[in-house]
């Protein structure tokens, strides 16, 4: 089973929580003034000490040459890894848990990068996880790190602890309300940041956003993991009110009922216009109008990106010919 | 519009990069673009403005990355200074150690005046507290401690039949209970 297709706590908002921890061997200069060579002795490194006899059955190790690039894309489209991480393998390697809840970058822009993705709410867990897999590896390996600095990166700005924690929110109320803009900056004040999770950052594609620290340096693991809880279960709070107000409107009711009747009759449906309807019917489910399995509608918009879609055919579709896939997979999905 | 890169068939892949303020614009044919990377239905056309470009921006300023300190360099991996500010990216854990106090402003204004408060790898952690336990044993041990290390090394030169060795130890012994 796939993260996304378990129900969890508080999954009528919050979709997936994640937790990333950047580190660095000491012995080796940073990825980008790595060679290949050197990239696949830290590869090497890195996969002996953290896959060991109990649990390799459960991993994949994929050098990332050995991946079409449409199947890299389709990864990053699951956020397993990163848009860049996926547009270029030299040197490159994943080692990726079979169920996909934990998803190890070697040589991006750090040699280690471990994450723990874990649906609903739960920063702890997810931390805990990825702590395992950071004192098996500094077990074995000697790890760059600095007193006054802490875990040193590549990158400054993610000295100190390493972490990048957040968790992926659901905020059609609160983004249909306006409020988006003044949360964003509220926030920011916190050391945290919220920005749109899908689609080209112009705009919230599907009103999904992503919340996370910002700050690495100066506050503990434990400090961080809380104070990103807290505004996450404050922000949850926000939205339930917003949308109990929301959903006495008969106007806005109606545009959920709508968009379900869309995506069960349309015959071509683009990404973005999949999306947009799937969050409105998402809303819908969440609160008891429609009679969906919330976990039907998270699947739809992980599985129905271009790339994915591109990967399950096994071929490269053209636009078109995926907007009819599409339509056909998400009424199927809704019948 | 024809390729710019083979200039004979016809561009249908085009590129709107925003660096920095600066637009730069490709037209490809679907070959080129794909020998060129860009094979991914635009997908990465979003991620063009690449972090290190935005972190470069934070160093941009600093008057210390204008002074005249560009020929110093790295000496595990050799990376200038300059670099580093160029690239926003920095070359190796002992880069930070070499430039430190220039890279300070720049952290600082990432983090504020912060000091690492979160966890310490193993490997630091073991050094120190050994260092610790190798040094107190040596400063105070106390007569018990002491009868007892003789105790043993007693056993062993039995042992060993160094009953020599043996005597002295046990005469030792002997005095030390005296005191206590």
């Amino acid at each position: 089973m796939k993260r996304y297709e378990t129900p969890t706590s508080n999954g009528d908002i919050v979709l997936s929580t994640r937790v990333r921890l950047a580190r660095n061997l000491k012995d080796y200069p940073f990825p980008a003034r790595l060679g290949v060579e050197d990239r696949e002795a830290v590869n090497n490194l890195v996969k002996d000490a953290l896959l060991t006899d109990e649990n390799r059955d459960s991993f994949d190790y994929i050098p990332m040459q050995t991946l079409t690039p449409v199947q890299a894309v389709s990864l990053a489209e699951k956020h397993l890894i990163s848009p860049e991480f996926a547009s270029d393998s030299a040197g490159r390697a994943l080692i990726l848990a079979k169920d996909e809840d934990v998803s190890i970058m070697l040589n991006e822009e750090d040699h280690v990068r471990i994450q723990v993705i874990y649906p609903g709410l739960a920063l702890e867990d997810a931390y805990a996880r990825a702590e395992a897999f950071d004192k098996a590896l500094e077990q074995k390996a000697a790890i760059a790190f600095d007193e006054r600095l802490g875990y040193l990166t590549q990158c400054p700005t993610n000295l100190g602890t390493g972490l990048r924690a957040s968790v992926m929110l659901h905020l059609p109320a609160l983004a249909q309300g306006g409020t988006m803009r003044r949360l964003s900056s509220t926030i920011a004040k916190l050391g945290l940041t919220i920005r749109g999770a899908l689609g080209d950052g112009t705009r919230a594609v599907g009103d999904i956003f992503q919340l996370s620290n910002q700050v690495t340096l100066g506050i503990s693991e434990t400090a961080a993991i809380q104070n990103l809880n807290a505004i996450a279960l404050q922000i949850i709070a926000q939205e339930k009110n917003a949308r109990a107000a929301l959903l006495k409107d008969d106007v806005f009711i109606d545009r959920i009922w709508r968009a379900y009747g869309i995506l069960k009759s349309a015959h071509m449906l683009s990404c973005s216009e999949m999306t947009d309807l799937v969050s409105l019917v998402r809303l819908g489910a969440a609160e008891g109008i429609l009679d969906i399995p919330l976990e039907t509608l998270n699947r739809l918009l992980v599985e129905m990106q271009p790339a994915t879609i591109n990967v399950a055919e096994g071929r490269r579709c053209t636009a078109a010919e995926r907007d009819v896939i599409r339509a056909k997979a998400v009424k199927d999905a809704l019948a | 519009m024809l390729c710019q890169n083979c200039k004979k068939q016809e561009a249908t892949t085009h590129i709107k990069r925003v660096i920095n303020g600066e637009t730069t614009e490709k037209h490809l044919c679907t070959d080129c673009a794909k020998k060129q990377g860009y094979d991914y239905d635009g997908f990465f056309d979003d991620f063009s403005l690449s972090i290190p470009n935005i972190f470069s921006g934070f160093f941009s300023d600093t008057p210390l990355a204008l002074a005249g300190l560009r020929q110093d360099r790295c000496a595990t991996c050799g990376s200038s200074f300059d670099e580093i500010i160029r690239t926003g990216m920095v070359g190796c854990a002992d880069c930070y150690e070499r430039f430190y106090d220039r890279l300070l402003p720049s952290i600082q204004r990432i983090h504020g005046r912060a000091k690492h408060a979160g966890r310490i790898p193993y490997t630091v952690v073991d050094d120190k507290p050994k260092a610790a336990a190798d040094e107190k044993p040596q400063a105070e041990p106390t007569t018990e401690e002491k009868i007892a290390t003789l105790q043993a090394e007693m056993q062993k030169a039995i042992e060993a039949q160094n009953f020599e060795q043996a005597a002295v130890l046990r005469d030792n012994i002997k005095a030390l209970k005296g005191e206590a």
